[in-house]
Formats: structure tokens, C-alpha cells, sequence
């Protein structure tokens, strides 16, 4: 029965994704009823589709492969919810609904003056749309019936029974498919003719702005997932799932800068139109990459050749549409306005270009050894110590100049002026660095890099608070306070981390930094679907004063025959300390991992000060658009 | 027969995800106590070698993150030749005369890589070049 | 600005997805790393033997004839799974099969051997693994045809099935 129901509203979809197609192409004022019902009627049936599916997978209905494969009645029912998206089905379900909200969104912009020009996006959004329905309802059904009757279900994989991946899909969802509105704008922008002017720009922005936002924050959840659940203390592998989704970031970044070019001086406009016709491009080609099993990832979600040749044919209609568009077509964005070197808008363009060029290094780093497979039958690896020595050296002159670019006035700066008004911050930065290091006494290269760039742009940021610098953006100022914050926690857990390896029996005590760990007990506990053993430490500071315990388990998953290790972490604005139990016995002690991460959480805050000045800068564009009207 | 084709797809994709979550098992402690050699410094290249060694059987993972049978192996190698007096290089050759340029996650440069290595540096030449083109006009 | 500037980014994006489609429809498994020492001479070991009193010595061993190298181990479910193959291997007068038994209990081995039989001519113990080591070998089963000259030429890892047991049939008689 709901696997009927969920297949009539999949196709109904299709449906209304066709019928707005087609009606959308012949963009007449009578045609706009029609239009609506379309657009309402895809929102509604992609809703209904989706909460179907949530309602299969809360009342544990096996009649569905999905929920047979993905679900176990003894889940707890959050995780029966995100269990939805947690598979390739159920997450191509969640891919077509946000793509018909941002399609309503954009359908809602419509007015008398603008109503050819949004038809045009909205004709491009629905041959997106339908290619996403097609791909889930002929390749990744989740509406497909068991053939059996199933007593219950092959359970979950519990390192994803977590409450940052539960939530970590749909807003990194947000963030592809808000790229979707914004190729959609840009491919009606080159459709436009000359005399129908359109400040295709205004329209563009809330939805990079949008995109990039919750982009942040996704990746950001992503990254405290593999550190809370994963245990080795890291945040980040540069793993082909993670640069899927930091290079549409990388791109939305440079987009999104671009954009203010675009806005203020007319200039770059065809770039910004290539960039978002590459960003959405790059998501497809992510999406590719990580399901089709063209690589081998720890985060694989399924291996079907068909599926990866229908991404791969849909990329090549969509792609090829729209570059060969941008081939013909943007030649008359082209603009000349004037500025120097030493400007903003030099500033901005040096930036975009540190951002497509680590972008480029990371496609090319995670397609490389594909490449060589295909010319050489030979198999290479590239890894973390890759990017370490290729991206991050490219993006540190980036944070140097994000720090400059935001005090430097259009068109032409003074270079003496500017050196005085920055003068204090220099000072502050590396005054601040010197008296940091002589603390921990530590020194490395990149570590005073690191702290320096961090400071330096936090510093610049409280400098254009308290002097009122120009008609500054609020919300730009937060998001790259957030960027400083996040590089001082990024150096410190990496130039400052400390290990301790150790075997310790009941009693055993540890020195980790200034910490004193003390094995009191070990013990077995029962989960609601696992059963664990957890040991029990003591944790005392330097005065001997019991802080906090930490409790590290092993847990064993009957229903889908797993061990996880679940890390046990104290957590404080300088620092956290990072205990995971391993194997042992009562008489030769437990194996104990324990890591001191200095700054970690200011990774994540400053993660969520991003998404907080993305917000407000959005709050903003879409003032600016319905001024419009 | 088609539905005993289904089932079968049906086994295989579950057999699959089976699998998969055994990948997905990156936890438990990778380097053990009685590995950890009594020479700091020895024991700090050992760690950074084996933080550049490819884990064969776990895909994308080092071999210092990894708790993998043959991850230890060669960890334990690693710290044999450390011990024994060989360099570095000496190490990474031995490894890659046995299992190829896989293992190592920071690839050669060789001329099959060179566009890997020299491309990132030639872009950011080209794009910084680009900006001053623009902005003299 | 050159016109067909504006032209590059659709042609730099078809040859992309060129390639993903070529690796696409292309036989192989992602997760299979080819051999480094394919066309190498074989690596030589000293140990001891599972079936005879006797030291195996490689180099005594692998001599004048086809060699096929066969990592197992009776903990090893893959194994029991291809070992029809390797009996059917041992049959072939043309080459000689050799066995290597990776971190196992000799005495387990030799009643894992019993019931389902023993193909081997000989077998090697690797008692900790440093023999598969040298081999480059990162999952039993993993089987090696050596030629007469002692030269690897062809590594599989992975059970035998037909198409695998095919192949390394022609390589055979190829040499």
C-alpha cells in the first residue's frame, strides 16, 4: 500500500516537474495560473512522498526494501527519522523536496516586471528536478516493495545513530540544491536579451547566500561528527566525500564575492555567471563521485554502475547546456569599469582566485589517481600530506589578504593610508602571537602562522566594529570573525596536539597535559539497542581537584553485529581532553587512547558564527530584492 | 526468472552494505602500547612515516589510524628498520618495491605526477597573473 | 576578450566526464591494487615447511617450472571458497603449486588440509606474515603465477572463480 502511494506521488511529481517545464518555456502573462499549479502542486506531492517515507520508517513498515534495509523497530525514533536520509534512497527523496521548496522560493519572486525572466528559471529548475526524480524513481527507488513479508529490519549502522550526522545531510542538502537556484538564475540571465535588463544579480544572491550558509554548517556537522564518533581525535581527512563537498563551498565563497563585485561596480559579471553555472556542476559531479563507486571511499553509499551513468548523462545534458550557453551568450556581460591593484576590488578578485585555484587542487587531487588509473592501468594514492602541502599553502595568502580587503575602498587605495590604519592591528596580531608562544613555549612554523592569520583577522574585524569603517556589513564582519576563530581552533588542535598511548590497570594514573587521569572502574552497562563495557576515569587538574570523569565505551550492536568505540570527551574554551577505550582484560590492564586538543571547540564555534553572518547577510540581500519591487 | 534475479540483486546489495559497515569501522585503537618504541625521537619518525603509508586493506586511511592486521605489521616494520639504523628513504623504498606508489598517500613525483604537483602552483601563477592584468589597465 | 576563451570551460568539462564514463564501463574493481613486482624476479625466503621435515627454501623450490603461489589460511572463509580451483590447478602437469600459509596454526592447517585436500606440492609457513610481506600481499587469498625463470607474472587477489581460474590458465600456457 505505501509502496503504491509512494510511487504514485513520485510520478506525480514527475509530473507537475514536466508540465512546468514545458509551460514555463512559452513565458505568457495567461500561462502563469498554470504555472502556479504546477509549482504548487510538485511542492505538495514531493512533501507528501517525503513524509510518507518518514511515516514508513517511524511505524517501521517492512512492506518497504528501504525501511528493510535501513530500520530495526528497537531504534530510537530519532534516528528512525534521520534513517530517511541516512541511505542513497531516502537521501535522493530529501535531494527532491529541498529542490522544490528553493523551485517555490523562486516561483514567489515573480512579478509583472520581472515574470519572463523568472519563467526562464524556473524552466531551467524544472529539467533539474525532473532529472532527480527520474534518477530516484528508475535507479533509487525508496517506494519498492520486499518480496516477502519481513518480521523486522536489517538494522542501521550505528556509528550513524548520531545526532550531528542526523541533522548533517539535510542542511548540507540545503546548501547543493540551494547551488540549483542559483545555476537557474544564471542560465536565464544568459538567456536574457539586451533590452530586457534584469538585476539578475539581486536575484542570484539570497540564494548563493542561502546556499553557502548552510553549506558552512553542514560541513561543519559533518566534521563534529567523524570527531565525536570516529575516535582518532581528528575533524577532517580530506576524504572524497569531504572534498565533494568543500569544493562546491570553495566556489560558493569566490561566487558569493564576486557577487558584491557584480553589485557595487557591474564589473566580473561573466565570471559570476560561470561560477554558478560550475558550483551547482561541481555538486552533481560530488554527488557523482561519492555514489556511483567510481572511488573507494569510507563514506561509500551504494555501487551501481547504473546509477553512475545516469549522473554522468545528466551531468553532460546539463552541463553542456549551460557552459555552451555561457560560451555564446556572455560575451555581452563583459564590462571594463576601472580599478587598480590596490583596491577592494583587487582585494575581492585575488581572493576568488585563491579560491577557484584550491578548488582546482582539489578536484584535481581527488580525480588524480582516477586519471592515471585510466592512462596508466597504474594505482596511486593521494592523501592528507597532499593537500597539507598543495591547498593549505595556497589558502593562507588568501586569509592574509581577507583580513586587508574589507578596510580598502573602491577603485583605488592610498597604500600609505592604508599601512597607517592597519598599523595597530599588525602590532595587536603580533604582539599577541609572541605572548601566546612565550605561554606554551611551543614553537612550529605553521603554529605561528596559524594564531597570527587567526588573530589578524579578528583584530581587523573589531577594528571595523569600533571605528565604524565605511558602510560595512554586519554580517560579513560575524562571518569572518567566525573564519578567525575557526583558524585559531584549527592550528591549535593541530600544531598542539598531544597523544598518550597507554595500557593502565585499575588505579593506574596518567599525566596529559595538566591533567591527572585516574582509572577508577570498569564496568558493563546496556544501551537500548547495544550493550557496552565503560571504563570510568578520574579526571584532577593541577591542584588536585576532581574536574570531571570520563566514561569511553566499547559498544556491541547485536541487531547489525558492529563494535563501535564511543570516545568519551571533556570539553572547555581552552581545550578538550579525548579518551577511547580499547582492548584489554582485568589482569593486563585496558589500552587507552587519550588526546589533548587544544581549542578544538572554537572550530565550532567558529563554524557556527559563519552560518550566523551568512543569516544576517541574508536577511539583508533579501531586503535589497524586495526593494525592487 | 525474473523475481529470482530481484532476490538475488537483493542479496548482493545487502551482502554490500554488510560490508560497507565493516569499512565504516575506523575506531578502536590503531598503534598499541607495546608498540610505541622507548626512543622519543625514533618513535616521533615512526609515527610520521607511518602517518604517510597508505593502510592497504582500509582505503583512505593511514596506517597510524588504522587497526587493520597488516597495518600493525608494517607499523611494527617501520620501527624494526627505525631500530636498525635506516633512513627514511630507505623505508619508503622498501615499502614501495613491495606494494607500489599506492601505499604512499603523498604521491612521487615522477613524470606521471607532475601535473599533479606542478598544476596548483601554475594555476595560482596564472590567477595571480590574471588579477594584474585586469587591474592596470 | 578572446571569444573562444568563453568556450573552454564546456570542453575542459565534456573530456571530464569522458573519463568518468570510460572508467565507468570499464572492467575493474576500485578496490584492487595492482602488483608491484609483475615482471620482477620473485621475491626469495627461507622458512619452515608445513609438510615436510625439511626447510622450504624458495629458491629450490621455484625452479624449472610454472609456479603458482597461493597465500592461504584455514582461518581464511574466501579460501575454502576457491580452493576447488586450486585442486583443479594441481592436476595441471605444467605447473607446480605452492602454497604459503599466512599467520595460521600449523596444526589447524594440517586438518583444515585434510578434510577438503591438499593441492599443494609444498607449503611455506609465514608464521607472522613477513614472508606476504615481500609479496606485497594485503588480503589472502592471493595467488601468483611465477614463470620458469622466476618472474611474477600475474597476481590476484581475492578468491578464484571461473573467469580468474580462465585467466590464469592462459598466462599459464602463454609461458
Amino acid at each position: 500500500m505505501t509502496s503504491y502511494l509512494g510511487n504514485f506521488l513520485l510520478w506525480l511529481s514527475l509530473f507537475f516537474a514536466i508540465s512546468q517545464f514545458f509551460i514555463s518555456r512559452k513565458s505568457n502573462e495567461q500561462n502563469k495560473k498554470f504555472i502556479s499549479i504546477s509549482v504548487y502542486g510538485l511542492l505538495i506531492s514531493s512533501v507528501s512522498s517525503f513524509f510518507l517515507l518518514m511515516y514508513a520508517y517511524v511505524v517501521s513498515d517492512f512492506s518497504l526494501v528501504n525501511v528493510f534495509q535501513n530500520s530495526h523497530t528497537t531504534k530510537p525514533l530519532l534516528y528512525k527519522i534521520s534513517g530517511v536520509w541516512g541511505n542513497h534512497e531516502g537521501s535522493m527523496l530529501l535531494w527532491i523536496l529541498v529542490l522544490t521548496i528553493f523551485n517555490y522560493f523562486i516561483f514567489n519572486l515573480n512579478n509583472k516586471n520581472n515574470y519572463f525572466f523568472i519563467s526562464k528559471c524556473l524552466e531551467t529548475q524544472a529539467l533539474i528536478t525532473i532529472g532527480f526524480i527520474l534518477f530516484t524513481a528508475l535507479t533509487s527507488n525508496p517506494f519498492e516493495r520486499t518480496i516477502f513479508n519481513q518480521q523486522d529490519g536489517l538494522g542501521f549502522n550505528p556509528i550513524l545513530q548520531d545526532p550531528a550526522l542526523a541533522i548533517h545531510p539535510p542542511l548540507l542538502y540545503v546548501g547543493y540544491v540551494g547551488f540549483s537556484a542559483a545555476f537557474s538564475i544564471g542560465v536565464a540571465a544568459l538567456k536574457l536579451s539586451e533590452d530586457k535588463k534584469i538585476p539578475w544579480h539581486l536575484y542570484m544572491k539570497p540564494f548563493v547566500m542561502a546556499a553557502w550558509s548552510f553549506l558552512s554548517i553542514g560541513i561543519a556537522l559533518g566534521s563534529i561528527w567523524a570527531y565525536y564518533e570516529l575516535g582518532w581525535g581528528g575533524w577532517w581527512f580530506w576524504d572524497p566525500v569531504e572534498n565533494a563537498s568543500f569544493m562546491p563551498w570553495l566556489l560558493g565563497t569566490a561566487l558569493l564575492h564576486s557577487l558584491i563585485m557584480v553589485e557595487k561596480r557591474m564589473l566580473l559579471q561573466n565570471w559570476v555567471l560561470l561560477l554558478s553555472i560550475l558550483a551547482f556542476l561541481l555538486s552533481i559531479i560530488g554527488t557523482f563521485l561519492v555514489r556511483s563507486g567510481i572511488l573507494t571511499s569510507v563514506h561509500t553509499f551504494a555501487l551501481d554502475p547504473a546509477r553512475g551513468i545516469y549522473i554522468l548523462v545528466f551531468a553532460a545534458i546539463l552541463g553542456s547546456y549551460s557552459l555552451y550557453l555561457f560560451g555564446t551568450k556572455s560575451k555581452k556581460f563583459v564590462n571594463s569599469n576601472y580599478f587598480a591593484f590596490f583596491s577592494k576590488e583587487g582585494s575581492i578578485l585575488i581572493n576568488n582566485i585563491l579560491m577557484v585555484v584550491v578548488c582546482l587542487t582539489v578536484f584535481l587531487g581527488t580525480i588524480y589517481p582516477l586519471l592515471i588509473e585510466a592512462l596508466t592501468s597504474n594505482k596511486i594514492s593521494v592523501g592528507e600530506p597532499y593537500y597539507n602541502s598543495t591547498a593549505v599553502p595556497i589558502i593562507l595568502p588568501a586569509i592574509l589578504i581577507m583580513g586587508i580587503g574589507p578596510i580598502l575602498s573602491w577603485k583605488k587605495d592610498d597604500k600609505l593610508k592604508t599601512f597607517k590604519k592597519i598599523l595597530p592591528v599588525v602590532v595587536l596580531s603580533a604582539l599577541t602571537t609572541i605572548f601566546i608562544f612565550l605561554i606554551y613555549k611551543s614553537y612550529s612554523l605553521i603554529g605561528i602562522a596559524g594564531v597570527f592569520l587567526g588573530l589578524w583577522i579578528i583584530f581587523n574585524n573589531i577594528m571595523i566594529l569600533i571605528k565604524k569603517l565605511k558602510n560595512y556589513s554586519i554580517g560579513m564582519v560575524v562571518a569572518h570573525l567566525g573564519i578567525g576563530l575557526m583558524i585559531l581552533g584549527i592550528t591549535g588542535s593541530t600544531v598542539w596536539q598531544e597523544e598518550k598511548i597507554i595500557k593502565m590497570k585499575i588505579n593506574d594514573n596518567i599525566r596529559v597535559n595538566k591533567f591527572n587521569l585516574v582509572f577508577n572502574k570498569i564496568s558493563e552497562v546496556e544501551g537500548p539497542n547495544y550493550v557496552a563495557i565503560r571504563g570510568n576515569f578520574l579526571v584532577y587538574d593541577n591542584k588536585k581537584n576532581l574536574i570531571t570523569e570520563l566514561n569511553p565505551e566499547n559498544r556491541f550492536y547485536p541487531v547489525t553485529n558492529n563494535f563501535t568505540t564511543e570516545a568519551s570527551i571533556y570539553t572547555n574554551l581552552l581545550g578538550d581532553l579525548y579518551s577511547v577505550l580499547g582492548e584489554g582484560n582485568i589482569n593486563s590492564g585496558w589500552v587507552l587512547r587519550i588526546y589533548y586538543n587544544p581549542l578544538v571547540v572554537w572550530i565550532w564555534i567558529g563554524a557556527f558564527t559563519i552560518f550566523l553572518g551568512g543569516v544576517v547577510s541574508l536577511r539583508n540581500n533579501l531586503t535589497k530584492l524586495k526593494s525592487l519591487y | 526468472m525474473k523475481t529470482k534475479k530481484l532476490i538475488f540483486r537483493k542479496i548482493i546489495v545487502i551482502t554490500f552494505f554488510i560490508f560497507i559497515s565493516t569499512l565504516f569501522l575506523k575506531n578502536v585503537i590503531a598503534v598499541e602500547p607495546d608498540e610505541i618504541l622507548k626512543n622519543e625521537k625514533q618513535e616521533m619518525r615512526a609515527r610520521i612515516i607511518s602517518k604517510n603509508i597508505r593502510c592497504m586493506v582500509c582505503q583512505n586511511q593511514s596506517i597510524d589510524d588504522s587497526n587493520a592486521p597488516l597495518a600493525r605489521d608494517l607499523r611494527l616494520l617501520i620501527r624494526d628498520q627505525i631500530k636498525d639504523g635506516k633512513k627514511d628513504y630507505e623505508i619508503y623504498n622498501f615499502l614501495t618495491d613491495r606494494y607500489g606508489d599506492f601505499i604512499l598517500l603523498k604521491p612521487p613525483l615522477k613524470l606521471s605526477t607532475l601535473a599533479l604537483w606542478f598544476l596548483p602552483f601554475l594555476f595560482f601563477i596564472i590567477g595571480i597573473f590574471v588579477v594584474f592584468k585586469y587591474s592596470k589597465k | 576578450m578572446k571569444k573562444h576563451i568563453l568556450f573552454f570551460p564546456s570542453i575542459f568539462f565534456i573530456l571530464i566526464l569522458l573519463i568518468f564514463f570510460y572508467l565507468l564501463t570499464i572492467d575493474r574493481d576500485p578496490s584492487k591494487v595492482p602488483s608491484a613486482l609483475l615482471n620482477k624476479n620473485f621475491p626469495k625466503f627461507e622458512t619452515e615447511s608445513l609438510l615436510k621435515e625439511k626447510k622450504f627454501v624458495a629458491s629450490k623450490e621455484f625452479k624449472d617450472r610454472i609456479i603458482l603461489v597461493n597465500f592461504f589460511a584455514s582461518w581464511c572463509n574466501p579460501c575454502r571458497i576457491e580452493h576447488d580451483f586450486i585442486k583443479r590447478f594441481s592436476n595441471n602437469k605444467k605447473i607446480k603449486v605452492i602454497g604459503i600459509n599466512y599467520k595460521d596454526n600449523p596444526k589447524k592447517a594440517n586438518e583444515w588440509l585434510k578434510k577438503l585436500g591438499n593441492p599443494y606440492s609444498n607449503i611455506a609457513l609465514d608464521k607472522n606474515g613477513r614472508i606476504a610481506i615481500d609479496w606485497g600481499v594485503y588480503g589472502i587469498p592471493e595467488t601468483f603465477v611465477v614463470n620458469s625463470d622466476g618472474i611474477i607474472k600475474y597476481r590476484h587477489v581475492g578468491p578464484i572463480n571461473k573467469k580468474i581460474y580462465k585467466k590464469i590458465n592462459k598466462i599459464i600456457n602463454e609461458n
